[in-house]
């Protein structure tokens, strides 16, 4: 029988199931469209044509009177964190690195990149990290009368030469760092979900490591204590999204500390020894 | 059955087994961030449990079922051997091999990205190859279901197809369809940055394709148990199917507005335009449609069953319905649990009222009600009616049946009413622990605490699901011929629309390019829309 085909327009349910659909469709996306922006000033502001293509998500200057410029504000950081800067290196870059930092960081960052100072540690630390930094210091964006005069100097190839020498050395660790014993810091292991506060092992390693976040385990106490202050007060500003400025701030003095200790339990251990 | 019984039995049992360990989770979750234990002190571990939960329920469970359950319909409702047997058991080792990789991969903690993958976070690629493995492994079903289909009509020319494989095959073809998505962005989005070839990722097109798959996947996981309504409860409870035609159009409305749904999921999210969150919500609220008819015809089922039974009046029938028979307490308890998760999913669809609820407890509580309560009981009645086939063994003891079915919408209830509370209340979702000592949490505490407990129930069912089914032992006697539901109206003439896919497989195509085609085209053409990935899992 033709026309029970399921394949012929002259079949009803063919006819009408297409055309409910298309009825409806076209039902939808008039509302969706047309009729729902139309009662909204935004939507409305440039013609039927211009609310079209706003209910449908194409990029468009919305309102261009001037009213929404923006100042220019200061940018935290110029350097985009891609996972591709952790890739291993080649053993020459390696080499390389090593000869640029014997000459400019082992003054400071130890020559094994385990400082005597209270210079952070480098040994082990993150290559995406060492390349942030040195790039934030040769571009103002991260401040330091001794960092700055040196970054600046710094090709990008020597910044990521030095950063894979670093990341070559085994990483600073503290006598058996258990983060998941009750012994560490609720800070460190759990954060604060009220106060906005994440762990720090959510980012900082152990657990897990976010792009950017530095290894912390064995640095200074003073240097730790130094950027947390800088961080809260403001005056270190290189965090891409405030992340780190945003968790200080919430943190009282004590808590400070007592993170600051934690990661710094190197130089506790040896002062006790 | 012919040649499939082994087949059935081997999908089922790791389908169970996958869904034991996977429910242990799921408590251990509840119970870590329940007032009743301290802050789990390693929240990563949460992440893992959550993704292993997941990705086992999500993907494992209803896969395999849908396989398993589909298997045995081409070989019972055709009342033919299965056509390629070979290929079956290699699509099933596919599954339990990607199934396998996957698990080991997140036990590791390489793939705490949760089962719905959240770019820009990357996992290890031997998660996401496991997880394409399952559903590569389930194409071969969808092609097997379809060439049984052929071979049937061949040899029977002119005859209706069974309402249970009509059923069985919309399914297939839903998920063939469905899984495009999700493949789409595994393939070209996910695996080249999870390889280390490319080190950014476009999220909001990743999170576009992901819709896609993650509406009509639900659909797909309730097709077996829609199948069961039509065609296993009237029998199962001694009355008739109503309208056989009706089942037939709830199953092609299915495939034709399941799928160009998404973006619902995608409320929140920036990168698709307002419009077409609109027409996708609109859309959305067609699917109610088939769920209706459905209910409808399934009551109008019973009150024959009961009229049949000597039921009279308004409400005699009620009464006369054999509330003593396992099946018709699951089928209660599914259209209990699918009345209160539907109406909160009429809230999660609307553009507006979704923004009440977003991301809150209110979800979590919505899927585990209507998947984990209304499909996944009728997965287990499905289990327990089929098992004197695949077993040959009487049937299964009905007090220790009733009983898990009890504990399982007990257990459901109280699991997920105090989610939907605590969700209008505003408690997140995915948060591995709760500041109770915080006054604005603290009276919300007893919430979460009643859930675990509702949980620990669910652990008991779950025990009891696979002690039942484990216990069954074959005795030498053949079982009785298994069937499906009769029609009320034997005669009944089918129109040919409703015995064929064509055109609504046709419609189901046209209405997801229209609704997907220009977000997924204008996303992809635009410069600059990716973001650095962040791989998961670094020490």
């Amino acid at each position: 029988m033709r026309d029970d085909s399921p394949y012929s327009w002259s079949n009803p349910w063919v006819r009408w199931s297409i055309v409910a659909l298309a009825t409806l469709t076209v039902v939808s996306f008039l509302i969706g469209f047309v009729l729902l922006p139309s009662v909204q000033r935004d939507y409305r502001a440039d013609g039927l044509w211009a609310t079209i293509c706003r209910a449908a998500g194409v990029p468009a200057k919305w309102i261009d009177d001037g009213s929404l410029s923006m100042e220019p504000r200061q940018m935290s950081t110029e350097v985009i964190l891609l996972p591709s800067m952790i890739e291993t290196a080649s053993k020459d870059a390696v080499g390389r690195g090593a000869t640029i930092a014997v000459q400019q960081c082992s003054m400071c960052h130890g020559a094994q990149g385990v400082s005597e100072t209270n210079a952070p540690n480098l040994s082990g630390q993150y290559p995406e990290v060492v390349i942030k930094q040195l790039e934030d210091y040769k571009r103002g964006h991260r401040t330091s009368s001794f960092m700055q005069a040196l970054a600046g100097n710094l090709s990008d190839r020597d910044i990521t030469d030095i950063a894979a020498y670093y990341n070559s050395l085994p990483k600073a660790r503290t006598a058996p760092a258990r983060y998941d014993d009750e012994s560490a810091p609720p800070l460190v292991r759990v954060g604060d979900p009220m106060r906005n506060i994440a762990p720090c092992i959510a980012c900082h390693g152990g657990i897990d490591h976010k792009l950017g976040a530095p290894w912390l385990e064995g640095m200074p106490r003073e240097y730790l204590l130094a950027q947390l202050a800088s961080l809260r007060s403001g005056t270190r500003h290189n965090d891409s999204h405030a992340q780190m400025r945003n968790m200080v701030r919430r943190m009282s003095e004590k808590e400070i500390e007592q993170v600051a200790d934690f990661y710094a339990r190197r130089e506790a251990a040896r002062e006790g020894r | 059955m012919y040649l499939a019984r082994k087949l059935v039995l081997a999908h089922f049992w790791v389908a169970f087994a996958g869904f034991l360990l996977a429910i242990m989770l799921g408590e251990w979750q509840m119970y870590v961030r329940s007032p009743l234990h301290g802050w789990v002190n390693n929240p990563e571990h949460y992440y893992r449990s959550v993704t292993a939960h997941g990705t086992v329920m999500a993907y494992v469970l209803p896969t395999l079922f849908a396989m398993g359950f589909g298997y045995a319909i081409s070989e019972l409702a055709l009342k033919q051997p299965l056509i390629g047997l070979r290929w079956a058991w290699a699509g099933f080792g596919l599954v339990v091999a990607g199934t396998v990789m996957a698990a080991v991969t997140v036990a590791a903690g390489k793939a705490s990205v949760l089962y719905t993958f959240y770019p820009p976070m990357i996992a290890s690629p031997f998660y996401y190859i496991g997880i394409v493995l399952v559903v590569v492994g389930s194409w071969i079903w969808v092609a097997l279901m379809s060439i049984n289909l052929r071979a049937w009509r061949k040899q029977n020319a002119g005859v209706t197809v069974p309402l249970a494989m009509f059923g069985n095959v919309t399914g297939a073809y839903l998920w063939a369809w469905t899984s495009v998505g999700a493949a789409i962005e595994v393939l070209l989005l996910i695996l080249p940055v999870s390889l280390g070839i490319k080190s950014t990722i476009d999220a909001g097109l990743s999170r576009v394709f992901f819709s896609w798959t993650l509406h009509a996947i639900v659909y797909f996981w309730l097709m077996p148990a829609y199948i069961a309504f039509y065609t296993i409860v009237p029998r199962a409870i001694g009355g008739r199917l109503y309208s056989d035609a009706m089942g037939r159009v709830a199953f092609v409305l299915f495939l034709v507005f399941s799928m160009p749904i998404g973006a619902h999921h995608l409320f929140a999210d920036p990168q698709v335009g307002a419009g077409f969150k609109f027409v996708h919500a609109a859309m959305t609220a067609m699917v109610s449609v088939p769920t209706l008819l459905t209910v409808f015809t399934i009551v109008a089922s019973l009150e024959i069953a009961g009229r049949l039974r000597g039921g009279k009046g308004i409400v005699g029938w009620v009464k006369a319905l054999p509330w003593n028979n396992s099946m018709m307490l699951a089928v209660t308890f599914s259209f209990v649990m699918l009345g209160f998760g539907g109406a909160g999913g009429i809230i999660n669809m609307s553009y507006q009222l979704n923004e009440t609820i977003h991301n809150t407890q209110w979800v979590t509580g919505h899927f585990h009600l209507i998947f984990g309560g209304a499909i996944v009981i009728m997965y287990f009645a499905v289990a327990y009616d089929i098992w004197p086939q695949l077993m040959r063994c009487p049937p299964l003891p009905q007090g220790l049946v009733k009983t898990q079915l009890w504990l399982w919408f007990v257990g459901m209830m109280v699991l997920s009413v105090p989610w939907h509370l605590v969700g209008l209340l505003g408690m997140p979702r995915r948060m591995a622990y709760y500041d109770y000592s915080d006054p604005a949490l603290q009276p919300q505490a007893w919430t979460v605490t009643a859930s675990t407990v509702g949980g620990m129930v669910l652990v008991v069912s779950a025990i009891l699901l696979v002690f039942i089914l484990a216990r069954a032992r074959s005795n030498a006697a053949a079982p009785a011929m298994f069937t499906f539901s009769r029609s009320a109206y034997p005669g009944e003439r089918t129109p040919a629309a409703l015995n064929t896919f064509g055109l609504w497989v046709a419609m189901m195509i046209g209405l997801t390019i229209v609704n997907y085609g220009y977000p997924i085209a204008q996303l992809a053409m635009l410069k600059e829309t990716s973001v650095p990935a962040i791989p998961i899992g670094g020490p």
